[in-house]
């Protein structure tokens, strides 16, 4: 458990300004055994209806793999408070740029707007292959309450959680919320869309401002920087350079870890990794909105 | 080049005034009686009419008018009161029958009374791309306001949302639907929300490999349609076949209403019989079909008939279009009156040609097969095959492109030397009389199975013990969690991975990529065709000669790798055909048995096809001027297969030559392969067959006499040691990279295999062998009297197939 609380430390010290801890870290052990037993009938049920000779010429032809094996790890601690069987929840505030009251959104080609109305948003997800195969496993949110900065987190410790969690989501939005995103505008507002559809839920996304900063940083960058993804415009902009990250990538691994019995290690990786993302999308949106011309 | 082989002169004598189908079959049967062995007329109809039905709406109605359209053909109407009665309907008429005006009215009236939408499944772009235009002409007509777009590979990004949103009907493929609709059915939510019609025309195309993937592409639409709580209504049209109503029920897993009588009314059609005449009687030989070919599509050419040509390879497209430009396309001031079309030409040149044909700019096209389907060429008078397509059904289809209402028209089938060609035309009967063939699909083998429930459950979870198809997805569903792909989770199985499972899954297993032909002339980079896997071996090999529009150009480098043909162009008076064969070996046996006096296996086998060099064959007098080496690397293939086999002594005893067994083998083979290709419901080409020796040492191949002629390994023929081992097999093999599992369950019913094919042979009221049970035989044998040895290769294939019987 020590162990844990100092690579909990570790990511947030990663950030440049110091922020306090998540406001009350609550390790609670995963409610697991039903997916345990899913994984044992998982282990003895194709024999009763595939033939032997069946399964091999799948095998051979079919290109059928063994999934990668997951080693059970007793290190099974998600961070955040359980709000729904299977949803986790975390909340922590960052003492994180002030900002000015009314953000000046025409660099976005956007009104201006009150700095209160405006909700960063970034998921994570299990991978890249787009359609409807592909979900998000956490959706990060930050906005500024009385001058402070809010992380909320909603993480998935269970599939059949995701309704919930996108009640949650959707209930964070009011009618003049404006989103914030990097990239959301052509990647987590579509996935999330086909999310709600799915689960037969109206989407909250739909009719609401959404500020994508990808554009307006192209816009300026482009020519600059060797590329503009956030990382790159993070450091560019705000200084801020991430120790121990964990590459994106290696999200939809984390998740899929943890989800059949592995350690939480990489799943808590990405919960900072998210974090991080939301204080780097504030920081860009305030440097834009406060730059000269 | 200097002799042009036919002589102008005998031309005039057929043709001294313009004419129809039935003068010019008159003519060409009276001039060429020897070489007409069977002429037969399939009387035309009188039209069958109904009134517009008083339920359409008037818009409609008025559209159909403005466009000259009063009443219905029957069969129109028919189809009309069987979707309104809720039905799926499966329309069977010949082309040209006005099929698309059966889904047409439905959908329209849905479109403009509910907003229904509907979606369109063609095989083709080119078929789609008329449809659309033929309901765009129809809705500004009326101006009815009902959107309809293509939705293919072509469709731009930016056009898409559109589509989704606002088409109310889209046409699209099964491709499509498979890899780009489907797994984004939540972006199409409210098109399928409205979902009214599913219109999936030529559906006789979907059957083999092809169709069993589409029936399962079905069953995932189907599933992606209950989840927003629509049933769709199917309407499915098909060309002629032994078994539509059968055919596509078995595609959409539900009943059908079938329309099988067609109101519209044709001209009579001619049918001949042709073939080329004997020009070496001491060898049998006959002339080729291509200068019979010729001759005849000249003279309809020159009767003023619009003709179509059907050549059954690419390269005989343009060496018959090269002869046929040299006649009529020698001014190069005139426009072309002689076009080419197949695959692997550009989209836009196919649409130019095409339109070309509709307006009637030009007289005659040489075609491949991509014109058997519907794609709108216009109306023609003369349909010329050169050679068999192979099927019953196919044949009727190319002859089904000619005819007009009220004007005869004329199908010759130019026979081959090919046996199969030279026992047809030797037995009209049998094609007069023949049923076509059935569409067979399975749409539950295994590995297609597999593959699809992969894709289904990226589109949604499956629940509890829920059916695909006909199965519990259950088994299934434990062999991909298995995997990793999908995570169970109490009675969910969701999809895990980051992958999109249906850009693996090609429908059409021509996976390998496509080769571009890139002309290098004068500094030039220009791509001027496209070419498929599978026949770029026998066609882009350098040195080859590339005829496009019947310009030759020759390859100068194939880059196989990189999958392009680097071509110039040239001037030889020469093409090029390529040497290939292909043989077999065993490379594991996962089971075996006795089989009567013999073993049957099931294992997996390695199959090659070489292409060890190529011949130069000069234009018109087509000596063989030289041989060409070619260096590619075998094109391989890995699969499953069944095989039988006889030890030496018992082949001894049984045969007093091996020249016998060996023939007894090519024909029980040939049985065995029917009787299979039933048994597994296999497309024959999705099966094949094959004789040779145990070890792969040596194959069989019928020679030109359909007599087994051994090769070696180099592909050449061999003479046996008479001391050497000598173990002849018959295999089954899938011809499916990877296989696609049809030789186990053939594995399991062996014996009733052999048993069937037994039957087969002896009911057949041949006397000596026909393609209907052991292969085309030679004329010779077919006309030998009673032979008290018994080895007609009817005998022999059963002599052999008796010791296999099961003791």
């Amino acid at each position: 458990m020590r162990k844990l609380r100092a690579e909990a430390g570790q990511v947030s010290t990663a950030a440049p300004n110091a922020l306090p801890q998540p406001a009350k870290p609550t390790f609670l052990s995963a409610a697991s055994s039903p997916r345990l037993h899913a994984l044992a009938d998982t282990a003895t049920a194709p024999e009763r209806a595939i033939s032997p000779e069946l399964r091999r010429l799948l095998q051979r032809h079919a290109q059928l793999r063994r999934g990668p094996a997951t080693l059970l790890s007793s290190d099974r601690e998600v961070p955040g408070v359980e709000i729904a069987p299977g949803l986790r929840y975390t909340e922590e505030f960052a003492d994180w740029l002030t900002p000015p009251a009314i953000i000046d959104a025409t660099f976005a080609r956007m009104e201006p707007v009150h700095h209160y109305h405006l909700l960063y948003f970034d998921t994570e997800t299990t991978g890249l292959a787009g359609g409807t195969g592909t979900r998000a496993f956490m959706i990060g949110a930050g906005d500024w309450i009385d001058g402070r900065f809010r992380i909320r987190q909603l993480t998935l410790t269970t599939m059949a959680a995701e309704a919930a969690m996108l009640r949650t989501f959707a209930a964070w939005l009011s009618e003049d919320t404006v989103l914030v995103s990097y990239n959301g505008k052509c990647y987590d507002a579509p996935l999330l869309a086909t999310r709600y559809r799915l689960a037969r839920l109206p989407n909250p996304l739909t009719g609401r401002g959404h500020l994508d900063l990808l554009h307006p940083v192209r816009r300026h960058w482009k020519h600059q920087w060797e590329n503009c993804r956030l990382a790159t415009a993070e450091r560019q902009l705000l200084g801020v350079v991430r120790e121990d990250d964990l590459p994106g990538s290696e999200a939809p691994a984390a998740w899929l870890t943890y989800l059949r019995g592995g350690s939480a290690r990489n799943l808590r990786r990405v919960a900072a990794h998210n974090a991080q993302d939301l204080k780097s999308l504030a920081g860009v949106l305030v440097r834009m909105a406060t730059m000269p011309g | 080049m200097n002799t042009l082989p036919d002589r102008y002169a005998t031309d005039d004598l057929v043709l001294r005034d313009p004419g129809d189908g039935r003068t010019l079959a008159q003519r060409l049967s009276k001039r060429y009686a020897a070489r007409i062995t069977g002429a037969f007329v399939v009387p035309g109809r009188e039209g069958s009419f109904a009134p517009l039905p008083e339920d359409l709406p008037p818009a409609l109605a008025h559209a159909l008018r403005t466009r000259g359209i009063e009443q219905l053909y029957r069969h129109q109407a028919e189809a009309w009161q069987a979707t309104r009665s809720g039905a799926h309907v499966a329309i069977v008429t010949p082309t040209a029958s006005g099929k698309s005006l059966c889904y047409t009215l439905p959908v329209i009236s849905a479109a403009m009374r509910d907003k229904a939408k509907a979606l369109y499944l063609f095989p083709t772009k080119a078929l789609a791309q008329d449809q659309v235009a033929e309901l765009l002409e129809l809705n500004r007509a009326g101006e009815l306001g009902v959107k309809a777009f293509t939705f293919d590979g072509d469709t731009p990004g930016d056009a898409r949302q559109a589509i989704r949103l606002h088409g109310d009907v889209v046409v699209s493929n099964p491709d499509m639907l498979h890899q780009a609709i489907l797994p984004h059915h939540t972006k199409w939510a409210q098109f399928f929300e409205n979902l009214c019609y599913v219109v999936i025309d030529e559906v006789h195309t979907y059957r083999g490999v092809f169709g069993s993937h589409v029936a399962n592409v079905i069953r995932r639409l189907k599933r992606v349609c209950a989840f927003y709580g629509v049933t769709p209504q199917f309407i499915l049209c098909s060309a002629t076949i032994g078994n539509p109503q059968e055919h596509a029920e078995a595609l959409i897993e539900d009943a059908v209403t079938a329309i099988t009588e067609s109101g519209a009314p044709t001209g009579d059609q001619h049918v001949l019989l042709w073939n080329p005449p004997v020009v070496n009687p001491d060898l049998g030989l006959r002339a080729s079909a291509r200068s019979q070919t010729n001759r005849i599509a000249r003279l309809a050419i020159k009767s003023g008939m619009k003709t179509l040509v059907f050549a059954q390879s690419r390269s005989m497209v343009e060496v018959l279009t090269k002869y046929l430009k040299d006649v009529f396309d020698h001014d190069p001031r005139q426009p072309p009156r002689i076009r080419a079309y197949r695959g692997g030409y550009l989209p836009k040149e196919r649409r130019a040609a095409e339109r070309a044909m509709r307006e009637g700019s030009i007289d005659a096209i040489v075609s491949t097969s991509a014109l058997e389907l519907g794609v709108d060429i216009g109306t023609l008078d003369v349909v010329v095959l050169n050679g068999y397509p192979g099927s019953v059904a196919a044949t009727w289809q190319r002859f089904g492109r000619a005819g007009r209402r009220q004007q005869s028209a004329l199908g010759v089938l130019v026979a081959s030397s090919d046996p199969l060609d030279q026992y047809l035309v030797r037995h009209p009967e049998f094609f007069q009389g023949a049923t076509p063939e059935h569409a067979r699909i399975q749409p539950d083998q295994p590995l297609i199975l597999l593959d699809h429930i992969r894709c289904a459950a990226f589109e949604l979870p499956f629940i509890g013990d829920e059916m695909f198809g006909t199965e519990v997805a259950t088994p299934w569903l434990d062999l991909l969690g298995e995997e990793g792909v999908l995570h169970r989770e109490g009675d969910r199985w969701e999809w895990i991975a980051d992958s999109y499972p249906a850009i693996a899954v090609s429908l059409r297993s021509v996976a390998d990529g496509n080769f571009v032909v890139v002309d290098r002339t004068d500094g030039r980079q220009t791509i001027i065709a496209e070419v498929d896997y599978s026949a770029a071996a026998v066609t882009l090999y350098e040195g080859a000669i590339h005829m496009l529009q019947s310009l030759p150009y020759q390859v100068e480098r194939l880059d196989w790798e990189g999958r392009k043909a680097y071509v110039t162009r040239t001037h030889v008076d020469y093409y090029t055909d390529a040497i290939d064969y292909t043989k077999l070996k065993v490379l594991d046996c996962f089971d075996s048995s006795h089989a009567g006096c013999g073993r049957a296996h099931h294992g997996e086998v390695h199959v090659v096809r070489r292409v060890p060099g190529y011949k130069k064959i000069r234009f018109y007098s087509h000596e063989n001027i030289g041989y060409g080496p070619v260096n590619l690397p075998d094109q391989e293939l890995h699969t499953t297969a069944v095989w039988w086999q006889l030890p030496q002594a018992v082949l001894e005893a049984a045969f007093e030559q091996r020249q016998q067994a060996l023939d007894g083998f090519l024909g029980a083979a040939c049985a065995l392969h029917i009787v299979a290709t039933v048994a597994v419901m296999a497309e024959a080409c999705d099966l094949q067959k094959s004789v040779g020796s145990g070890d792969g040492a040596w194959f069989v191949s019928a020679d030109l006499r359909g007599r087994g002629q051994l090769r070696g390994s180099d592909g050449q023929p061999v003479a046996l040691a008479p001391d050497a081992p000598f173990t002849p097999t018959v295999y089954l093999y899938d011809a499916f990279p990877g296989g696609i599992g049809q030789s186990e369950p053939l594995f399991q019913r062996r014996e009733d295999l052999v048993a069937q094919s037994v039957s087969l042979i002896e009911r057949c009221d041949c006397r000596a062998g026909c393609p209907a049970c052991v292969g085309p035989v030679p004329a010779a044998d077919e006309q030998a009297v009673d032979d008290p040895a018994a080895t007609t290769p009817k005998a022999l294939a059963l002599r052999v197939l008796a010791l296999l019987v099961a003791l």
